[in-house]
């Protein structure tokens, strides 16, 4: 198994600053979606992560401890991650895109 | 290429892979992006070999987005870590023999000239220190010195990344790296300095920690290239794997090298400067109101 990023929503979409969709080195793979925060009765949607995609360098935690000062991503096993965005079910829209979580391991 | 070159062929749609229906569909051609938009388009950057964490992979990322007609740009590599993920996107990549990129692309950007006339067609060389300071430095050199209009991005890595840690022209003094086990024992080579005096219209040093300026500085540099002459960017893009940096302190480095020796630099040429602010509406070079004359203390 390996580390994946997974970002927190009630964290996330209490900024939602968008720093670490700037500064994950790979493409595609942190997205923003607007409903994803405002769904829950957030001000603001939230990024999430592609965990197909993401590579697991941990330096979109160290932008938003560091940066964004907010502490919303945290490095987990992707097995142990119940829910989460792949590729597949991701939807583009005009200015943010939507995701149907799915399980990362079954799919 | 053009736009139409990314285009479906009627009733092949059905058939293609999601990422490239959503590249064609919700992707950058055609349209205005920029950095703050990220995360909420697809990128034409693919998936990639380049390791995890590597800040060159960042850089790469940021320029792609950054150029201003996607559509209508060739990018030109060599040899090293960079041309792995440059390949990836949906932007035709010339690939030549190790360090002949800027002779390559100088023949690429005369012949769009030729057949395509004054419509823009962007022509854009990455590659690393090693590719553009080393083997091909005698080509870097030439294609500048005739003015050859396109862009040449170094990709700064200050080491042979991809073939496992040799000392470039551009490591820095005293660095120890796996292939030069007693430290380098000659200064950085000043590229910049080089690319002045070669007459480069536009030189910058950037480092991927500012997305923003990256993506400022690519702009500039593709658009003088358009009609004005050469353009210069050397980007700080550190190997995480040669220099033994942990990925989560990769922008951490980069910011510290950056206030340490890598400061944003930027020349503009003057007609550079004319060019960008008559042809694309640029405010930042028009003269600045004069400032009232301060009173003189004394002085009715
Ligand atoms: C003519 C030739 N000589 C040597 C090589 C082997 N080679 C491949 S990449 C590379 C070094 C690349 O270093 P640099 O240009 O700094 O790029 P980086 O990998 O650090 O991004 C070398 C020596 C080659 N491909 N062709
Ligand atoms: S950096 Fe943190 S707060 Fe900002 S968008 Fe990313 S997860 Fe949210
Ligand atoms: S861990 Fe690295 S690859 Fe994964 S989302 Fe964060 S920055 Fe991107
Ligand atoms: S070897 Fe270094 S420069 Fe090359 S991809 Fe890996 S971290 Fe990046």
């Amino acid at each position: 198994m390996y580390l994946v990023a997974d970002i927190s929503v009630e964290i996330c979409a209490a900024k939602s600053c968008k720093l670490c969709t700037q500064y994950c080195p790979e493409a595609n793979t942190i997205q923003y979606s607007d409903e994803m925060g405002k769904d829950r009765g957030f001000k603001y949607g939230s990024a999430y992560v592609a965990v197909d995609r993401c590579k697991g360098c941990a330096q979109c935690v160290w932008v938003c401890d560091n940066m964004a000062k907010n502490n919303a991503i945290k490095m987990i096993m992707i097995d142990q991650l119940p829910m989460a965005a792949l590729t597949d079910n991701i939807t583009y829209g005009e200015k943010s895109t939507t995701a149907v979580l799915a399980s990362p391991v079954v799919g | 290429m053009s736009l139409d070159y990314v285009k479906f062929s009627n009733g092949f749609e059905k058939f293609m892979p999601k990422e490239y229906r959503d590249m064609v569909e919700h992707g950058p051609f055609g349209k205005k992006v920029s950095v703050s938009q990220m995360g909420s388009f697809k990128e034409v950057l693919e998936e990639h070999p380049m390791c995890a964490g590597c800040a060159m992979t960042l850089f790469i990322r940021l320029a792609i987005i950054a150029f201003p007609n996607p559509e209508d740009t060739i990018t030109v590599g060599t040899a090293g870590c960079g041309r792995l993920a440059i390949s990836q996107a949906a932007i035709p990549f010339v690939y030549g023999n190790y360090g002949d990129q800027n002779g390559v692309a100088s023949g690429l950007s005369r012949g769009l000239r030729l057949r395509f006339g004054d419509k823009p067609k962007d022509v854009v060389v990455m590659a690393g220190d090693g590719g553009t300071a080393d083997i091909g430095f005698q080509q870097v050199l030439h294609s500048w010195f005739r003015r050859e209009r396109f862009t040449t991005i170094m990709l700064d890595n200050e080491v042979y990344g991809n073939t496992g840690g040799q000392e470039s022209g551009m490591t820095n003094r005293g660095a120890v790296l796996k292939m030069a086990p007693l430290g380098k024992k000659f200064e950085k080579m000043d590229m910049l300095q080089m690319a002045k005096v070669a007459g480069c219209a536009y030189v910058a040093t950037v480092v991927p920690n500012n997305p923003r300026r990256v993506e400022s500085v690519i702009k500039k540099a593709v658009l003088i290239a358009r009609e004005v002459g050469s353009t210069y960017i050397q980007a700080y893009t550190s190997c995480n794997i040669e220099y033994a940096i942990p990925t989560d302190k990769v922008m951490e480095d980069a910011k510290t090298v950056e206030n340490d020796r890598y400061q944003f630099t930027e020349y503009v040429s003057e007609e550079a400067k004319q060019y960008l602010t008559e042809r694309y509406g640029y405010k930042e070079f028009l003269a600045k109101p004069a400032a009232p004359a301060a009173a003189i203390p004394g002085k009715a």
